[in-house]
């Protein structure tokens, strides 16, 4: 039997195994436009630019399913702007009142505010009005913010599923209560003020989480699939496995159990070192586990992670993109990737994919290679 | 006055900053680094012993401590404000040149990326092991590294970058910067490096971790 690329993902999802194991990267924003070239500042704001680059690079390199990194575009996005110039190719400067952006197809957009922002100090944030009961921001990275435009909270959806005639997994991406709290205190206050005002930081947890919560089950409305949290601080290069279970997993519980509710799936990504924590990750209630970086920039042995955690979770991962896809040489590229399908197939629900997003300068031609090899070696016996 | 060293070195490991400070809850009301600090100085025990017998040491450990992962971030951030608290009474010390400094560390974070919490780790470690750090903040350019190498000659330049994506700034900054001076000195640091990385992009240390940046600079003082 062949499946579509949908059925594919979802079968894997749901921890069986389909025709061959399915095949879905995240991009990061520079590897986008590396393949894609568009106008930076057009790629990142305008919603049908966006989602017309995604579902071109879904077809071009033979994904099963495309992740939805951004959602919440305006297109009323050229009204706040008063400037755009185009520097070097590639290069735009973005001109609003209070700030300039310069957006690039080397990766994200850079924000430089006129008046600097200082992050308020725990002890004066006002719970009620501080932290807003309706999410309409993503903290993208530090600094930088995607605004959700609260009337179109969730268009790129239909018009993906429209473009793509509903072939592939559409999956969309919210980002963790935790990540909220850092980037609101700033990351060394907000990481001191885990074990100084431990009760606060909790309260202001709940509070993000009950509005993120919203934002996902409205999510789960659409013609998705599954949603992925995004929790890139929530592993051992910052916090104890102690913290994880205090401050990180009773908000995304709360948050997983909303979306499983919906009947969506759902799966969390943390970066980097988590091999300390994914029966942790498991009691989330979380479908699956995304990323599961292979060292050096994590400790994920894919094999072993399977046997702890992958008889109630699917496995998304776990290619590195920089030492594997980037800078290793044919042979150890396709060797290592090779290596990964083979230990992937062999667990009850594969993803392949690359751990963390891939970087803007793996070429087109590694990326392709993907697919051939996972068409040549990750067959499953009928 | 190894009594004194002793007890500001558990306050730096601990994270015991003050007297008022409510962490760790076991040294609850108990004088912490600056209280320490300032009746050692009191005491006569000189701004050279607090320094080398008691920060050093106690930043050593729990930079040991964060390597085997078993002190994590926060706990870490706290034994450096501990740390930091105590060279506030030191640093007069420095400037009439009782304590040497050992050199001057400047770092930043690589262009395009605007993370900082790795810089500062470092940052607040090396300062407490006796150098001046000269920070250039984040989303620092190659041109603006190459032109603090300038204005500080014999100094140590120290990169960060926490994203993958922005291991390729890096790579610009330390080629260019060892294309126009190939013997100034580079350390890179940050979660996607290794030494691998480091030694191809031409860096002369990759710091797994603040303390193993520490060593190194030190090996060169």
């Amino acid at each position: 039997m062949i499946y579509t690329p949908r059925e594919r993902v979802l079968t894997a999802m749901n921890l069986q195994k389909p025709d061959r194991v399915p095949l879905m990267c995240q991009f990061s924003i520079g590897s986008m436009m590396q393949q894609l070239k568009p106008s930076p500042a057009e790629f990142w704001y305008d919603g049908r630019v966006f989602a017309e680059g995604l579902a071109e690079l879904c077809s071009r390199f033979n994904f099963d399913g495309i992740l939805v990194s951004l959602h919440g575009h305006s297109p009323c996005w050229r009204e706040s702007v008063t400037e755009i110039r185009d520097l070097e190719e590639g290069r735009q400067e973005v001109f609003f009142k209070e700030r300039t952006e310069l957006h690039s197809w080397s990766d994200l957009p850079m924000v430089y505010q006129l008046e600097k922002s200082i992050n308020k100090d725990i002890a004066e944030i006002d719970i009620e009005n501080d932290i807003p009961s309706v999410i309409d921001y993503i903290p993208v990275s530090a600094g930088l913010y995607f605004k959700i435009d609260l009337q179109h909270k969730f268009d790129i959806f239909p018009l993906l599923t429209e473009m793509t005639n509903g072939k592939y997994s559409i999956h969309g991406e919210i980002t963790s209560p935790f990540d909220y709290l850092l980037d609101m205190l700033g990351y060394e206050q907000g990481l001191i003020s885990l074990i100084m005002e431990p009760e606060r930081c909790k309260a202001i947890l709940a509070k993000f989480a009950a509005g993120i919560g919203d934002l996902a089950e409205e999510m789960c409305n659409c013609d998705i699939d599954a949603i992925k949290i995004s929790s890139p601080f929530a592993g051992m290069g910052f916090i104890s496995p102690e913290h994880y279970a205090e401050f990180v997993l009773p908000y995304e519980k709360a948050i997983i159990s909303r979306i499983r509710a919906k009947g969506k799936h759902v799966y969390i990504h943390t970066c980097g070192h988590i091999d300390d924590r994914l029966e942790l990750m498991r009691d989330s209630g979380a479908s699956g586990l995304e990323c599961l970086d292979p060292p050096p920039v994590g400790n994920v042995d894919l094999k072993n992670a399977f046997d702890r955690v992958g008889k109630s979770m699917f496995i998304k991962g776990n290619i590195d993109s920089v030492y594997s896809l980037l800078y290793a040489d044919d042979e150890k590229a396709e060797s290592d990737v090779l290596d990964i399908i083979e230990t992937g197939r062999r667990g009850d629900g594969f993803i392949l994919s690359t751990a963390c997003s891939i970087a803007p300068m793996v070429s087109g031609k590694r990326i392709l290679m993907l697919s051939e090899l996972v068409n040549r070696s990750g067959l499953y016996q009928p | 006055m190894e009594e004194f060293t002793d007890k500001i070195s558990l306050s730096v490991q601990k994270g015991k900053v003050d007297i008022n400070s409510p962490y760790p809850p076991d040294m609850k009301g108990q004088p912490g680094a600056d209280e320490l600090t300032r009746a050692a100085l009191d005491e006569g025990v000189s701004a050279n012993e607090i320094l080398n017998s008691a920060l050093i040491p106690a930043m050593a450990i729990v930079g040991g401590l964060f390597r085997e992962k078993k002190l994590f971030v926060p706990q870490v951030l706290m034994s450096a404000r501990a740390m930091s608290r105590a060279m506030v009474h030191l640093k007069p010390y420095f400037t009439s040149g009782e304590i040497r400094e050992r050199g001057v560390f400047v770092v930043g974070t690589v262009a395009g990326d605007l993370h900082d919490i790795g810089k500062n780790l470092a940052s607040m470690m090396i300062e407490g092991s006796g150098w001046r750090v000269v920070d250039l903040g984040v989303d620092v350019k190659s041109e603006k590294f190459i032109e603090a190498a300038r204005e500080y000659p014999g100094c140590i330049i120290g990169m960060s970058a926490l994203l993958t994506t922005t291991m390729e700034s890096m790579e610009k900054a330390v080629r260019e910067m060892k294309g126009l001076m190939p013997d100034q000195k580079v350390i890179v640091g940050g979660a996607p490096l290794n030494a691998e990385f480091a030694q191809r992009i031409g860096a002369d240390l990759y710091a797994q971790t603040p303390q193993s940046a520490v060593s190194f600079l030190n090996s060169l003082s």
